[in-house]
């Protein structure tokens, strides 16, 4: 049995703060998440939000920024902060320097929101140059990012201190998972980093006159790819060592588990050409190389959904399920905490296949730049990652607050469903429609002319945003009444971490050993991506001037 | 139930497991050929 480790009212406040931006981020961004999909659908609401609000663009970065980088990365840091202390049963080595980094990333979102609000930032969140923004946009944004990184070294000082006084047991798996998620986001952003840095900040400041796209790109792709590990992996971390608990039985496998984190560290971050198929600048044997590298990611996903779904299935067979797939039934889809990551799982599923179309250098062109890709990325962070994080909120609130969910299982249950249907239909009509070549970044709405073809898929992407947009604020509404609600019951809630099938003790060292995957990755990385790095720093061109085409 | 029985000391197999994965490598061969006849309609080998 494991043995449970009280959260101090301190940190509970503290992991509570992170969520609370995140909620609040979220509530924002996706204000504009029915905007665009309706203006696809030829309902342009827009123009009524002027002057507020100026134009699509701008709403689409406020729905990318706030939804994508902000609300992502509050409520993983706020996650893994619990996972950390919890499963080393141990408060943080340093709990002011976590501290130091949560308030910088606060500041990091304000100074990067003013901006883009004043329309002054309207350049995606991708932000490509030679699109300019406003300069305290990318300062914003890096301070985020570098206050990410200090709660980061906060749980690493946390992580020494307990491996000096536990020489030989194996780290929690929920810490473990959660470590190499932050270590892997440690390096994976050092390509945005550089990118800000060296490039965007200097330039939107007028220190140097204009900005090289290719390397822009380049440095924006080695972060922009493994970012998206960095959503799923807490959700992994959940899958894993939450969800076979909380469905009625336990991991199928620890050391599976562990090595698929492991890969995923070694692999995520040397990749990021796939993104680049179409740019000029690249040479074709690297995008080569990288499109292998991005299909080796399918070995390390493919051990997560065999060790999952053998999970769950362990877990529907222990409550009574028979046949071959009768255990699906048996699971407790009545639980709206079981019931979004199922349900994520389910949307994964395409998202994954959707993926390899993407990663594959020929097929790639069938869908690059088209509405497919947002329609497959809503399959990964708003479906794996954010109907994941729903979930865990339904009983991370509860226990960060000591309340009960404030409103009835049904609505809960309610409330995963709607947003399960709506991205059923949106993202579904994206890829298709996407397929037929709409463009993606594009307000189809104002084009005077649109294949017929389309209409009915875009008709489809308003309906299926709608349905989101009610799924989202249910959700909202659901946390924001249980935080604030004084008339809530009180709960008992207990971290459900997960036992393993097999004793953790019995996974082999190997596993659980940081110094040779850490060489290893940084290897790969050297071979992957140090050649052309130091071919295009060294053949830099800050010739292009900035654009604001808003 | 007999795997029930089993998978405390290791002897549980997950066939439904393996029946899903075998779902999803078909589901992912027949999707992806679809793009892929796509593009070979395009005319992009020509």
């Amino acid at each position: 049995m494991l043995a449970n480790y009280e959260v101090s009212q301190a940190e509970k406040k503290f992991i509570g703060l992170h969520l609370l931006f995140a909620v609040i981020a979220v509530s924002i961004g996706s204000l504009f998440g029915p905007l665009q999909a309706l203006e696809h659908s030829g309902l342009d609401l827009y123009p009524y939000l002027q002057p507020i609000f100026k134009s699509y663009y701008q709403g689409l970065t406020i729905h990318g920024v706030l939804n994508a980088l902000v609300f992502t990365t509050f409520f993983i840091t706020g996650f893994l902060t619990l996972t950390t202390i919890y499963g080393l049963k141990r408060p943080l080595r340093y709990p002011k320097l976590n501290a130091v980094g949560f308030w910088m990333m606060v500041v990091g979102l304000v100074t990067a929101a003013i901006p883009i609000l004043a329309d002054e930032a309207t350049v995606l969140y991708t932000f490509y140059p030679p699109m300019k923004a406003h300069w305290a946009f990318y300062l914003g944004l890096t301070l985020v990012v570098v206050g990410s990184w200090i709660e980061g070294y906060g749980m690493y000082f946390t992580y020494y201190a307990w491996r000096k006084e536990n020489p030989g047991v194996r780290t929690p798996l929920t810490t473990f998972g959660g470590l190499i998620t932050m270590v892997m986001w440690q390096i994976a952003t050092l390509g945005v980093a550089a990118e800000i840095l060296t490039m965007l900040l200097p330039w939107s400041l007028g220190l140097i006159e204009g900005t090289d796209p290719q390397l822009a790109r380049t440095y924006f792709w080695f972060t922009g790819h493994p970012l998206v590990y960095f959503w799923l992996l807490p959700a992994y971390v959940s899958w894993y060592g939450m969800l076979p608990k909380q469905a009625g039985g336990k991991l199928f496998s620890d050391s599976l588990a562990r090595f698929a984190f492991w890969l995923f560290l070694l692999l995520s971050v040397p990749l990021g050409f796939h993104h680049q198929y179409v740019d000029p600048g690249v040479p074709a044997g690297w995008k080569f190389l990288h499109a292998i590298l991005t299909y080796s990611v399918f070995i390390p996903s493919m051990l997560t959904a065999f060790t999952v779904v053998a999970s769950l299935e362990y877990a529907g067979r222990k409550r009574g399920g028979k046949g071959l797939l009768g255990w699906i039934r048996a699971l407790p889809w009545g639980d709206p905490i079981v019931a979004a990551q199922l349900l994520a799982g389910i949307l994964f599923f395409f998202g994954g296949i959707g993926g390899i179309t993407n990663a594959s250098y020929n097929v790639n062109l069938v869908v690059h730049n088209t509405a497919w890709v947002p329609g497959h990325f809503h399959l990964t962070v708003a479906s794996a990652v954010t109907l994941s994080f729903m979930g865990i909120s339904y009983w991370l609130v509860p226990y960060l607050t000591g309340k009960k969910l404030a409103v009835s299982n049904k609505f809960a249950l309610a409330q995963v469903w709607t947003w399960f249907v709506g991205m059923m239909i949106f993202s579904n009509a994206m890829h298709v429609v996407g397929l037929l070549g709409a463009p993606r970044r594009t307000p189809l709405g104002l084009a005077p002319y649109i294949p017929e073809e389309w209409s009915g898929h875009l008709l489809r992407v308003g309906i299926g945003g709608t349905i989101m947009f009610f799924g989202m604020y249910m959700y909202v509404y659901i946390v924001a009444k249980t935080a604030w609600s004084k008339k809530a019951e009180p709960a008992n809630v207990e971290v459900p971490l997960a036992e393993s099938v097999q004793d953790p003790q019995d996974t082999p060292e190997w596993l659980d050993k940081w110094v040779p995957w850490l060489i290893g990755t940084v290897a790969l990385l050297l071979v992957a991506y140090g050649p052309q790095l130091i071919d295009q720093i060294s053949n830099i061109s800050l010739t292009s001037p900035g654009f604001k085409v808003w | 139930m007999a795997e029930h029985k089993n998978s405390d000391n290791g002897e549980f197999h997950p066939k439904g497991t393996w029946v899903i994965l075998l779902i999803f490598v078909v589901t992912l061969i027949l999707l992806w050929g679809s793009v892929y006849v796509i593009l070979l309609s395009r005319g992009v080998t020509v």
